[in-house]
């Protein structure tokens, strides 16, 4: 599926995206979680594909809970997916009854090739939004993910480099080419700034910056020590951050 | 009863079998209305479930109470307790695979013989399950009250290892009411740990034994006390192979069934009958059958003491604990499994499958599985309940092993088992031979208290879901 879309590029107006995005959204549907119409209007122009999760107690068989709940479940995914199909967008919805949310997730963005995951957050209007980046990221998705939802002209985002003191990352050259890339696919300069700082901990950097931003766009990071003892910065950050977070997945 | 292939007919509640889940993969199951169950649960999971619920009773309870009834003959007795389990754990491995759904025992042969035989299986496993559970607790009772003596607490002339198991039963069915996230992962390392202490414990024992350090010792006469004890302590201590077909009550959430629940089931039977016959053979070394039998449940420590002094006796004292412990959760995870799997068929009152509400736990089942525990907890007899458990758990063996050879006479359409079970006849028919004859080496009591659930639990059946039809109906 998603190989025959990178394969025909789809052109609209000035620019060109190479592979539309598409979007995994888990909710905890039964938790009452849901997405804000101002997030809907936001991330309508991708794909999208909801997966409404109930994360069950281990002694809960998921077949029990499915007897209940399936249908509540069924209902509360399909309102916010009409609220999605509202705004303009393509939507498609899952649901899964899981002891394991991380799994679940996981195995639902492999089966539904998505670029990118949304870790929700409470929003108000998106005006600004904010890529922070840290080091091997995904560019062509990230571009495509960012120029197909900024297309309207609306809205404006800052690239951020962070290089860690003695990293041998080089943020600026990253950022540079992340901006040339977003500019060939037809994102007009002037809703691109960029920035390039030191940091001791890209991780709290990024949470204390994202009361100023709406919404941030991320690498997924690699594993390491870190990732597997905290759980992935992107995790974290959504978990500190008051602003989503869309990780855009590695290939 | 009907030969259709639908699940139907009504109880007297007018509640129907539910169908559930339809097909699925390696990885989820998926629902008639496309929902996704996520399976969960690898083989390390599998096999901490198998070797976890079992451990406790052939190692920390058994070795005291065996080796009086048979001397140092009671290795052969778990010995055969191994066969026989083995025996069980391929055919229901083969059945688990071609209906890897929650339910183990009970789903199978209620699917392959009918809704009567399925009926008083599945009702008599949850009470079984329960006796087992109750087991565990006394068990865990004595360890915890051999650790206070240990800390110097004197508690001489109080009724101190059943109030101890009794709290703590109260606890454990309050704790999974609540909910858990990660019990299963510490019970991963729970068994992780008892293994380690087990096998360096062993080892240590066994060289001691030989004759490696020290002075060898003179074996005793293997069986002071003739053949017969040797099947009637066979009998007792199948309770430390119970935990085996627990694996299949949550095939539903095991992880490409058709290659961990085989490996689970098959594997924590060998690893838990290596250490039950090494564990007898240290310990009747260590200080002769009669001795042992003088220390009872806790007799484990004593022979730690014996090698290790003070601090083996504090890690046998520990590992008892945690082990005992291991085992009544697993229980008590399993009977409410149990309890679903009946009520989903309306066998029992469906009400017993409801989702609590705030805390997500199927809160009536695990109450039918804590609740009768307490009162069994406070009859406190250890051997009668180790064989009750037993009794009825050797029932549904037997049964499954019939219809695993049913199910490969009708070969149903949708029966396509991932793992098949080599010169089936043959094994499933020795275990099921192999089971019903266990029974008959039980004490009297023990088998009176077991015919009398299985009467009642046909006589509910008649009464309460006798239109009920199962048979065939995946």
């Amino acid at each position: 599926m998603a190989d025959e879309r990178s394969e025909t590029p789809m052109t609209t107006d000035s620019h060109t995206i190479r592979e539309p995005p598409r979007l995994l959204i888990p909710i905890e549907v039964l938790e009452g979680e849901s997405i804000s119409a101002s997030l809907v209007e936001f991330l309508a122009p991708a794909e999208v594909v909801l997966l409404g999760y109930h994360d069950l107690p281990e002694q809960t068989p998921t077949e029990q809970a499915s007897m209940q709940y399936e249908e509540k479940a069924r209902t509360a995914i399909d309102d916010i997916a009409d609220s999605f199909r509202g705004a303009g967008g393509k939507v498609e919805t899952r649901i899964a009854f899981t002891h394991d949310r991380d799994q679940t997730v996981d195995r639902v963005a492999a089966e539904e090739s998505v670029t990118g995951l949304l870790l929700p957050n409470p929003v108000g209007e998106i005006e600004e939004v904010i890529v922070p980046i840290r080091g091997a990221i995904d560019v062509d998705r990230l571009a495509d993910l960012v120029a197909t939802l900024l297309e309207d002209g609306s809205r404006r985002v800052t690239l951020w480099g962070l290089a860690e003191e003695g990293d041998e990352f080089d943020a600026e050259a990253a950022v540079e080419y992340t901006r040339n890339t977003l500019s060939e696919r037809g994102l007009p300069d002037d809703q691109v700034s960029t920035e390039v700082s030191v940091a001791e901990s890209p991780v709290w950097d990024i949470i204390e910056r994202s009361s100023e931003f709406d919404v941030i766009v991320m690498g997924e990071g690699g594993p390491g020590l870190l990732a597997s003892l905290f759980g992935d910065p992107s995790e974290r950050i959504a978990e500190g951050a008051v602003a989503p977070v869309i990780v855009v997945r590695n290939r | 009863m009907g030969t259709s292939d639908e699940a139907g007919g009504q109880n007297r509640a007018g509640d129907e079998p539910e169908e559930a889940s339809t097909s699925g993969d390696g990885e989820t199951t998926v629902t008639e209305e496309g929902s996704e169950l996520e399976r969960s649960i690898g083989l390390t999971g599998g096999l901490s479930i198998g070797i976890g619920t079992m451990i406790g009773a052939g190692i920390f309870v058994f070795p005291g109470l065996a080796a009086g009834d048979a001397g140092p003959a009671a290795a052969a007795s778990f010995a055969i307790g191994a066969v026989i389990a083995l025996l069980v754990a391929l055919p229901a491995s083969e059945l688990a695979t071609a209906m890897p759904k929650s339910g183990g025992g009970y789903y199978y042969i209620s699917r392959a013989l009918g809704t009567l035989p399925g009926a008083v299986v599945g009702i008599s496993i949850w009470l079984g399950l329960v006796f087992a559970t109750a087991f565990y607790l006394v068990s865990f009772g004595s360890y915890a009250a051999a650790l206070l003596s240990e800390a110097g607490v004197n508690v001489a002339g109080l009724p101190i290892v059943g109030t101890l198991a009794l709290l703590f039963g109260v606890v454990l069915t309050v704790v999974n009411l609540v909910g858990t996230e990660n019990a299963a992962k510490l019970q991963n390392y729970v068994v992780g740990l008892l293994l380690t202490i087990l096998v360096v414990f062993l080892s240590y024992g066994g060289l001691d034994v030989l004759g490696v350090f020290g002075s060898e010792s003179t074996p005793e006469q293997f069986l002071p006390f003739g053949v017969m004890p040797v099947f009637t302590t066979a009998a007792l201590v199948f309770t430390s192979y119970l935990g085996f077909a627990q694996v299949a009550t949550v095939a539903g959430d095991i992880k490409d069934p058709g290659r961990n629940l085989p490996l689970a089931m098959v594997g924590s039977v060998l690893t838990v009958a290596v250490l039950y016959v090494a564990t007898i053979f240290v310990a009747t070394s260590a200080f002769g059958s009669g001795r042992l039998a003088t220390f009872g449940e806790t007799a484990m420590v004593e022979v730690a003491r014996a090698f290790v002094g003070d601090a083996g006796a504090m890690a046998i004292l520990l590992g008892g604990l945690l082990a005992t412990v291991s085992s009544a959760n697993a229980s008590v995870l399993s009977t409410s499994r149990a309890v679903f799997a009946v009520s989903k068929d309306a066998l029992l009152p469906t009400m017993a499958s409801r989702v609590n509400l705030q805390y997500g736990t199927p809160h009536i089942a695990l109450s039918m599985a804590g609740g009768p525990v307490l009162v069994l907890v406070a009859f406190g007899r250890v051997e009668v309940l180790a064989e009750v458990a037993s009794f009825l758990h050797l029932v549904m063996y037997g049964l499954m092993c019939v219809a695993l050879i049913a199910m490969r006479r009708d070969e149903p359409e949708w029966y396509d088992p991932d793992f098949q079970v080599p010169a089936h006849r043959a094994v499933a028919g020795t275990g099921a031979v192999a089971s019903f004859g266990l029974i008959a080496f039980m004490q009297r009591e023990s088998q009176i208290i077991g015919v009398a659930i299985m009467i009642a639990a046909a006589g509910w059946y008649k009464y309460y879901a006798g239109d009920v039809r199962l048979k065939g109906a995946l």
